[in-house]
């Protein structure tokens, strides 16, 4: 997994997560939307047929003062949580 | 944030399931499908050496159809991304060469199903061949695919609203999936799929559960429906570490 | 030419079923409809695969 920075301000980040397609993104998406701080989430992928920028860009804008890098590392941590307690939630009933 | 989900086993059999997962998001249960059809990974023959083939087909089409076979995945961490397992087939005609013929190197990989025809011989051919066995993901090539038809829809609640006017004639009401009745749950294929059998001359009310699915889940054979689940659920998490320690960095 | 290996569509492996589909409903005289539910191929991506395929070694071998 590469990051690349592609656009930065103080409540603004766009970042291309090199690697990743739907099944990651639109996971770690919906997890950035339900953290407070955060007011809009969404990426971007271009099919692979289509030339230039077919890596996904992911972009967050944060409220107040909240940097959008430790948003990201927020949503992150959320989808491992969810994905752990998911398996676990399995495995019991397995 | 940690979200609280409830796992639920509807249908269960080694190789084909269906269960209910609640308290997950559409996004969340979508991951999980595309996880599990494309991102578990497989062991499939992806290279033939052929001694001899003096059969009908030509090398390319038996190579095609050697790594359709399903193996036997090993558990997580036997295998690394380059380590191949050697595969050999050696019969003689007039047989069928079918996929138990196939001897493995290791005993963790094995053909999942033995009766599958790889090539009919008649007399005098022969096919004789080596192949190697890869790990690889759904993405790459779909004979790297664990998960077979594997989709979810929602949980279905049924509500009796009360009798149908008397007159009315009755109309089939065609659903499919799971519904859930007074907290039961009712898989569909017990009444045909039509509610006016098991409500009958009753006003019915359906409606999806919110962040309730039933996922149906089969596999081709490599690993249990319980392996390709969790397994699944995995690659997601690995990846969702892997991004943290990126962004840290 | 052989039975694919698995459905086109959904990647189910069919193949195994082949044998005794034909032995039984285009050698035999079952009902092919019974026969299928009977091995367990329930989806119609899959039944198509076996209704439609005709095996055509026999056809080809004389041209070797």
């Amino acid at each position: 997994m590469e990051l690349r920075v592609t656009e930065s301000t103080e409540n603004e980040l766009s970042i291309e997560i090199a690697g990743e397609d739907h099944t990651f993104m639109n996971v770690l998406k919906g997890a950035l939307l339900e953290h407070d701080d955060v007011s809009a989430a969404t990426y971007d992928v271009n099919p692979e047929q289509s030339g230039g920028q077919t890596e996904p860009i992911l972009t967050i804008k944060t409220e107040d003062d909240a940097d959008p890098l430790e948003c990201l590392e927020d949503g992150a941590v959320t989808v491992r949580e969810k994905a752990n307690s998911f398996k676990n939630a399995f495995e019991a009933a397995a | 944030m940690s979200a609280e989900y409830d796992v639920e086993f509807v249908e269960r059999e080694d190789r084909e399931a269906r269960f209910l997962v609640r308290g997950v998001t559409p996004g969340f249960a979508n991951g999980i499908r595309r996880a599990m059809v494309a991102d578990v990974p497989t062991m499939a023959i992806d290279t033939v050496r052929f001694v001899e083939n003096s059969s009908v087909m030509f090398d390319e089409q038996l190579a095609l159809r050697l790594g359709l076979v399903p193996l036997t995945t090993p558990p997580v961490g036997e295998f690394g991304e380059d380590e191949t397992v050697t595969l050999s087939i050696d019969v003689e005609g007039p047989a069928t060469a079918y996929s138990g013929d196939l001897v493995s190197s290791d005993d963790l990989v094995e053909p999942a199903d033995e009766n599958v025809p790889i090539i009919e011989l008649k007399d005098g051919q022969r096919l004789e061949a080596e192949a190697d066995a890869v790990i690889d993901r759904g993405k790459d090539h779909a004979k790297h695919q664990g998960g077979v038809a594997v989709g979810y829809r929602h949980l279905q609640r049924v509500e009796v609203e009360g009798d149908l006017p008397e007159f009315e004639d009755e109309e089939s009401r065609i659903i499919r999936g799971v519904i859930e009745d007074d907290g039961e749950l009712v898989s569909t294929s017990e009444f045909d799929h039509d509610l006016s059998n098991r409500y009958p001359g009753k006003e019915v009310r359906i409606e999806d559960v919110p962040n309730a699915f039933v996922f149906h889940v089969e596999t081709d054979g490599s690993f249990p429906i319980e392996e390709l689940v969790t397994r699944a659920a995995d690659t997601i998490a690995e990846r969702a570490t892997e991004l943290e320690d990126a962004v840290q960095l | 030419m052989m039975v694919p290996v698995r459905c086109f569509t959904c990647g189910n492996v069919v193949a195994e079923h082949w044998e005794e589909f034909d032995e039984r409903a285009n050698e035999g005289d079952e009902d092919p409809e019974k026969v299928l539910d009977e091995l367990g191929v329930d989806r119609y991506c899959c039944r198509r695969m076996l209704v439609s395929h005709k095996d055509l070694v026999d056809v080809v071998s004389p041209y070797q």
